[in-house]
């Protein structure tokens, strides 16, 4: 008898928090990692389709809310270089500073790790971007680590548009690109981000509150600056291909 | 004979032209083709999966590579075969045997058939084996699925990048190694330093060179920023063979030329003859007698020989600047040219057969004092329209 209350207690609460904010969307209210869903592969003979399986990867169980704000994924830039398609994101603001919601970010980024490592699994390409001098290396080393691509230099227009001019050769483009920040300073977005979504290559991207998310395909709100943030990132998002790729390794020794 | 001529010069002619520099794509490359797979339902669906789907398919890119590898490859072959026809008609030219004619008799025979008065050797005509010609291909750098090999293939310079990448990881190695160090209160070890004095960082165009890579200006300053900033660890000794790979050794071709042992005259003693010594329009050969008086005889006459102060100072100097000045004889012949350049000659001529003589850091100082150095100015012509070789006329408005 007691659960219901809980729970309405709960849509009270989030009702006057929507009130308090004006903010008119649902809320998602997944902190704790759910119970792991069994891989059918293990119990059933049959193989499953893993793009029919909400999340075959396991992804869900990478981290919890506790972790995004121990990295401080929360903290936004200033109220006044607010993007307002950023505006549903936003938990609110302290003391002049914007502050994501947390609950909001999980959902998207488990969203984002778990296409990385759909991505992943079916032997995709993989690219990292990212434009902040302090973080890049870090980045160039996940990528590595992982076994796909990075690009954390100036972007020299083209690279996607006119391939196969820029590398002298018909060129395989990348089949994801992550963005770890889409801004090339705090004016100018990358223009990475406009030439995949002219590509057509699927993005993900870490949107700040000054970013524009619209032409990403999964992003993801939270702080694209602060380096404790984009260990946090790198780390998850290598974690994620790693399961794509051992799925895939699996599925290949299984095939032979 | 004419015809003869004609023909092997025809012949000749394509691989001399060749040294004009073109761009081909991309060369040969060994990949390994993947052990076949096996189908499956469930690999069905999975349409993009080249190294798993039933009817692998190769990439478009490798495709298009494999293309370009087999045009190159007939192309190279044709220049092979035109080079070596070529080679055996300029040996039957020169009355030489083909089978025994090498790639130097082939430049001395082209440096006498087509003599050439351009100053760039790069310009002058040549014939070489076409995979000299023709600039090494970059071999396929994606595999058989289109996967680039290298990390950092997107951003079109991924060896330049992969080398800041590296230092990065250093500087951050060596920044954990001095916080143990530190946390250990230990001192840095005094005999692991690191010596670059006597070492520059690379050129930008001998860095694009050992990259294979072009790089812009601005790109190489931040190479030398990221280098300057690793050496100046404490503990950039650890990281030497990284560092040493993109310094190169000022040039020591200073004393590369051999320095002559002297002969023996009847008396036993030590002399060095050094003939053609030039300056200006005098020229002569200088003799050097160890041991010696300080006894000079200039074609015949002492230090008297010239009447200025100067010239005879000029003479001079190389012998007290070694301080040899008593311990040594010196005997030259001079022809042509003044006082100044038969004086230049003879300093030169004195400077340079001392080297058999004096120490190795002599030798240094006087490489340093300009001793050593050669003086190829010549007199100017006199350009019509003015009285002299830059001398005008005085200007007067009116």
């Amino acid at each position: 008898m007691r659960v219901p209350a809980i729970y309405f207690y709960y849509l009270y609460f989030l009702a006057c928090l929507q009130l308090r904010l004006g903010l008119s969307y649902l809320r998602h209210y997944s902190t704790a990692p759910k119970p792991l869903q069994e891989n059918s592969t293990e119990d059933v003979k049959l193989p499953v389709n893993p793009l029919e399986h909400p999340d075959y990867f396991q992804v869900h169980n990478l981290f919890t809310v506790k972790d995004l704000f121990d990295a401080r994924v929360h903290y936004g830039h200033k109220e006044g270089s607010l993007n307002d398609y950023m505006r549903p994101y936003l938990y609110g603001s302290r003391l002049g500073h914007l502050i994501f919601d947390l609950d909001i970010t999980a959902e998207h980024l488990r969203k984002a790790l778990n296409f990385a490592a759909h991505i992943a699994y079916r032997g995709g390409i993989i690219c990292f971007f990212n434009r902040n001098a302090m973080n890049s290396h870090k980045v160039e080393r996940t990528a590595k680590e992982c076994g796909e691509y990075a690009h954390t230099r100036f972007w020299r227009g083209g690279i996607f548009t006119n391939a196969n001019y820029q590398f002298g050769a018909v060129t395989r483009l990348p089949d994801l690109c992550i963005f770890l920040n889409t801004q090339n300073n705090i004016l100018n977005q990358h223009t990475a981000v406009r030439d995949s979504a002219k590509m057509l290559i699927p993005t993900i991207g870490i949107v700040d509150s000054n970013c524009n998310p619209n032409l990403i395909t999964y992003p993801v709100p939270g702080n694209d600056d602060t380096p404790v943030a984009i260990e946090l990132y790198c780390k998850l998002f290598k974690e994620a291909i790693l399961r794509g790729k051992a799925e895939r390794m699996k599925l290949l020794q299984e095939v032979n | 004979m004419s015809l003869v001529m004609s023909f092997t010069v025809k012949n000749l002619l394509p691989a001399t032209i060749c040294s004009i520099r073109s761009n081909f794509p991309s060369s040969i490359h060994k990949y390994s083709t993947g052990p076949s797979k096996t189908s499956s339902n469930v690999l069905d669906h999975l349409t993009d999966w080249e190294t798993l789907s039933k009817n692998r398919k190769t990439s478009k890119a490798m495709k298009a590579y494999l293309e370009r590898a087999k045009e190159h490859d007939e192309f190279m072959k044709r220049q092979h075969l035109e080079f070596n026809i070529g080679k055996r008609h300029l040996a039957n030219m020169m009355g030489e045997d083909p089978e025994t004619f090498t790639q130097k008799d082939v430049d001395r025979a082209i440096e006498y058939l087509f003599p050439s008065g351009i100053y760039d050797p790069a310009a002058r005509p040549l014939m070489k084996p076409p995979e000299e010609v023709f600039p090494a291909r970059k071999a396929a750098e994606f595999d058989e699925a289109g996967r680039p090999h290298h990390f950092l293939f997107y951003t079109g310079k991924p060896s330049f990048f992969k080398v800041l990448y590296d230092a990065a990881e250093h500087i951050q190695a060596l920044n954990k190694f001095e916080d143990k160090v530190i946390r250990k209160k230990a001192t840095p070890d005094p005999n692991g330093s690191l010596k670059l004095e006597g070492s520059v960082w690379l050129t930008k165009e001998q860095l694009e060179q050992s990259l294979v890579e072009s790089i812009k200006e601005i790109e190489y300053e931040n190479f030398k920023v990221v280098m300057e900033r690793l050496v100046s660890s404490p503990y950039a000794y650890l990281c030497k063979d990284f560092i040493e790979k993109y310094r190169k050794p000022l040039a020591m071709q200073r004393f590369a030329l051999e320095i002559p042992k002297p002969s023996y005259d009847e008396e036993g003693r030590a002399f060095i003859t050094t003939y053609e010594c030039l300056r200006k329009k005098a020229r002569g050969e200088v003799t050097i007698r160890y041991p010696g008086s300080g006894k000079i005889s200039i074609n015949g006459k002492d230090i008297t020989y010239f009447e200025d102060i100067q010239p005879r100072e000029q003479v001079m100097f190389p012998l007290i600047f070694s301080g040899m000045q008593n311990s040594v004889d010196v005997e030259c012949h001079i022809e042509g040219g003044g006082p100044s350049g038969q004086a230049g000659a003879i300093r030169w001529g004195i400077a340079w057969s001392l080297r058999s003589f004096v120490e190795k850091d002599m030798l240094e100082k006087m490489q340093v004092a300009g001793l050593l150095t050669r003086d190829h100015r010549r007199r100017e012509r006199k350009k019509p329209g003015q009285p002299g070789a830059r001398k005008k006329p005085t200007w007067k408005k009116r």
